[in-house]
């Protein structure tokens, strides 16, 4: 142990969410020293996946309303209805939520880092019931906090790829995406699935001829929505509404409107056209480019927080150091500029020129979801068919409840869309015969009662009258928020700190982040970096191949 | 024998406290030039016939992450088989069997075969037996590692746990037994062999290792060449 605190290190990078971990990745052959630490006990932070235990765990940690861990300051005695339906953890003045890993000073452990304000009012439910009706052991289990499908243009898919990581990742396709309409006559039609291609288009029924026409007219002009050529179109209403620029320049009728707002996933269902066209044009040119009939894919056991752990296992491979379990304290009382000195609380204190950590503060103006995660006793195969020939057998769904699409709680007076991803137990979240469901939409008043509607909606529509629907054996729900969008970061003579942003709260995965990693890793590679872009995140194999091949025993 | 491509693949994991602590045995007769061997390797390969049968194992060992107990659940997925490795002049180091194999058994599939592999060789205060294993396995002549002792030699001296205490620990954890030197190699690939002589009276275990014969994981690798050419080199 001793030998950590004797050389200075070229990093420290503290957290091991999705951001972090590639940075790690992205260091793994540069001869640069790397000590990678984790405050929690697990690997990716606000993007990791748990059993039951851990959730349980992590709901107790991050049980607190705003109010509660905010109590002295200032706004604590606010309507506290209010306060807890819209966070505003104090990034400034808290001094009951220890927000930071590195300003609090060692023997605080208990208010540092493992409770960050961007998750509060988690809860656990377990049916009654649960054991008898079959929720298996706590490990059975695997739930991400903050599921994301990434579509197959990614970049983060083509750094994962050309740096060699990807090998120890499964990736599984994610199918299709239905728009849930509450009007529909019978439940079996509740579920509408949105036609995938042009073929698809042509061959639904349940558009009318007139409309499939313009459907593909938009289709065709969002493919290369940006050239010279069709920008003029819509480069004067970029920052207008899309479903307003849909029915205006392309007469999409109500339906079809539903549809294309459905796949660009937006939250508060107003994307803007500039914004939603990109995202439009992202799904479709991603549509088959890895196969038939999918345009995403999801990593197996728990999305991001599975890509996190495979990046710190390629750091580790290349001589980065792993601590868990262990927090972090800038030590101040150094003068010296060129290293940064911190104190970890396994007691050991090291030097290092570069800080890397994230923002564990909820910023004052911030978007805030309520997700909820419900494990049900049904593998719900309808939703997991192939439509395309020769494509894989999905494990992935989405299912857009538009806004004020749910029947009952119309009086709400919604106007913001839920999205729900049901995961089949090829993902290993959860055991065969039963399914994991992710619903998130933005947190309003009624948002808790919003999601259970949805849920049940679901289920009902999925079951389509034939049987029971689906039980629920257990939920988990909490709300999340983000810090500021920026990275942050101060330099001090030869040191340097960076501070990643909070992870996005898209339910796709969003490049932007990736383009942090790669600021950071300019950051700590100085001189180093060679300044052609091939050279980030392109390794070579390293397999060590046995030179006596053939080995035969009887 | 089958081309290669089309071989099961079988994912082996080498687990284990590191050998760290040891490092006053050894250090100046351990050869630096050699240890860039183990470091920067993703897994193993290797191929192994065992009862007429072909396989591929992918061998992957703890990449120094066992040093802080920080391996994930990541490392665990699909593992056939885990060799849970102790040291044989180091009892503590045997002592600590019980809670690896019970990480094994944790975050490992539930039919994986566990293997007990009691190691004799002093190592570099940087290596894990784990990696030092993995890498000795495939490497024909190991003869730069000038390490000290050797099986016989650490009998009389270094012991510190017995044979027997191995042996009868292993069968109460059901799990495969031997000692090795990855020094002399002797026995160096008795746990393999072993190992996947087990795998292969697990036909569920099998039917995870066929190539395509998953058909919801997709194949990034043929994307990935995909990519591949985009580079230039």
């Amino acid at each position: 142990m001793d030998s950590l605190g004797e050389e200075t290190w070229d990093a420290v990078i503290c957290g091991t969410g999705l951001q972090q971990s590639l940075l790690a990745l992205a260091l793994s052959r540069s001869n640069k020293r790397v000590l990678h630490l984790d405050p929690n006990d697990y690997y990716g932070e606000h993007e990791a996946a748990f059993s039951l235990q851990e959730a349980e765990t992590w709901a107790a940690a991050h049980a607190e309303n705003a109010t509660a861990v905010a109590p002295a300051a200032g706004h604590g005695g606010l309507d506290s209805g209010n306060a807890a339906e819209e966070p505003k953890a104090s990034s400034t003045g808290s001094e009951g939520e220890g927000t930071s890993h590195g300003e609090k000073p060692l023997g605080s452990e208990k208010t540092t880092a493992d409770k960050s304000s961007l998750f509060i009012n988690a809860s656990v439910w377990k049916h009654p019931d649960a054991a008898a009706r079959g929720l298996s052991f706590p490990r059975a289990y695997s739930l991400p906090l903050a599921p994301q499908i990434i579509h197959t243009r990614s970049k983060l898919l083509a750094q994962l790829v050309s740096s060699r990581a990807y090998r120890q990742v499964e990736f599984l396709a994610v199918g299709s995406f239905f728009v849930y309409d509450a009007s529909a006559s019978d439940s079996q039609a509740k579920l509408s699935r949105i036609p995938s291609s042009r073929e698809d288009v042509f061959a639904t029924r349940s558009i009318p001829a007139r409309s499939k026409r313009s459907l593909i007219k938009f289709l065709k002009f969002v493919l290369d929505y940006d050239s010279e050529e069709q920008r003029p179109v819509w480069h004067e209403l970029a920052e207008e509404r899309l479903a307003e620029f849909l029915d205006t320049e392309f007469k999409l009728d109500a339906n079809l409107r539903k549809y294309v707002l459905a796949l660009t996933l937006t939250l508060d269902g107003h994307v803007t056209v500039k914004d939603g066209l990109a995202t439009i044009n992202r799904h479709l040119t991603s549509m088959g480019l890895f196969g038939p009939g999918f345009c995403a894919v999801y990593p197996k056991w728990g999305g991001t927080s599975e890509v996190a752990q495979v990046a710190c296992r390629a750091g580790a491979v290349g001589g980065g150091i792993y601590m868990l379990d262990t927090r972090m304290n800038v030590n101040d009382t150094i003068a010296d500029v060129n290293e940064i000195s911190l104190n970890l609380s396994n007691g050991i204190s090291v030097r290092a020129t570069n800080l890397v950590t994230s923002q564990q503060e909820a910023a004052a103006d911030s978007t805030t979801i309520t997700r909820l995660v419900a494990v049900v006793d049904s593998p719900l195969p309808s939703l997991f068919e192939i439509i395309v020939e020769g494509a894989p057998t999905p494990a992935v769904a989405v299912i857009a409840f538009p806004s004020g699409s749910l029947p009952g709680i119309v009086e709400f007076n919604l106007d913001v869309p839920i999205y729900a991803f049901v995961h089949s137990s090829e993902t290993g979240e959860c055991p065969a015969g039963q399914s994991a469901i992710y619903l998130t939409t933005l947190s309003t008043p009624q948002a808790t009662q919003r999601l259970a509607a949805a849920l049940d909606a679901l289920l009902k529509a999925v079951a389509a009258g034939s049987a029971e629907p689906a039980t629920c054996l257990y939920k988990l729900q909490y709300e999340q928020s983000l810090s500021t969008r920026e990275s942050l970061r101060t330099t001090r003579g030869k040191s340097s700190t960076f501070k990643f942003p909070s992870p996005s709260l898209s339910l796709a995965l969003d490049d932007t982040g990736l383009d942090a990693v790669k600021d950071a890793w300019s950051l700590i590679m100085g001189d180093d970096a060679d300044s052609d872009d091939t050279e980030y995140m392109v390794f070579q194999d390293r397999e060590g191949v046995g030179d006596d091949n053939d080995d035969v025993y009887d | 024998m089958a081309s290669e491509d089309s071989l099961p693949v079988l994912k082996v994991l080498i687990i284990g406290p590191s050998g760290a602590g040891k490092s006053a045995y050894c250090d100046d007769q351990f050869d630096p030039e050699s240890s860039t061997a183990t470091i920067g390797i993703d897994f193993k390969m290797k191929k192994l016939a065992v009862r007429g049968k072909a396989f591929r194992l992918n061998i992957f060992d703890t990449a120094g992450q066992e040093r802080f107990r920080t391996l994930s659940t990541s490392y665990y997925r699909g593992a056939q088989g885990v060799i849970v490795v102790y040291d044989i002049s180091n009892r503590k180091s045997f002592l600590g069997m019980e809670k690896w194999i019970e990480e094994a058994r944790s975050n490992a599939s539930p039919d994986a075969v566990l293997y007990l592999v009691c190691h004799a060789n002093p190592l570099p205060s940087s290596f894990s037996s784990s990696s030092y294993i993995a890498v000795s396995l495939i490497l024909t002549t190991i003869a730069s590692f000038k390490v000290g002792s050797k099986l016989d030699k650490v009998a009389a001296g270094g012991r510190a746990v017995s044979v027997e205490e191995g042996r009868a620990f292993a069968e109460s954890q059901g799990a495969g037994f031997c000692e090795i030197s990855s020094k002399t190699r002797e026995n160096i690939k008795r746990p393999f062999v072993e190992v996947v002589d087990q795998i292969v009276q697990r036909p569920q275990l099998l039917s995870a290792a066929t190539p395509a014969s998953n058909s919801t994981a997709l194949n990034l690798g043929s994307i990935g060449s995909g990519y591949a050419s985009a580079c230039p080199c």
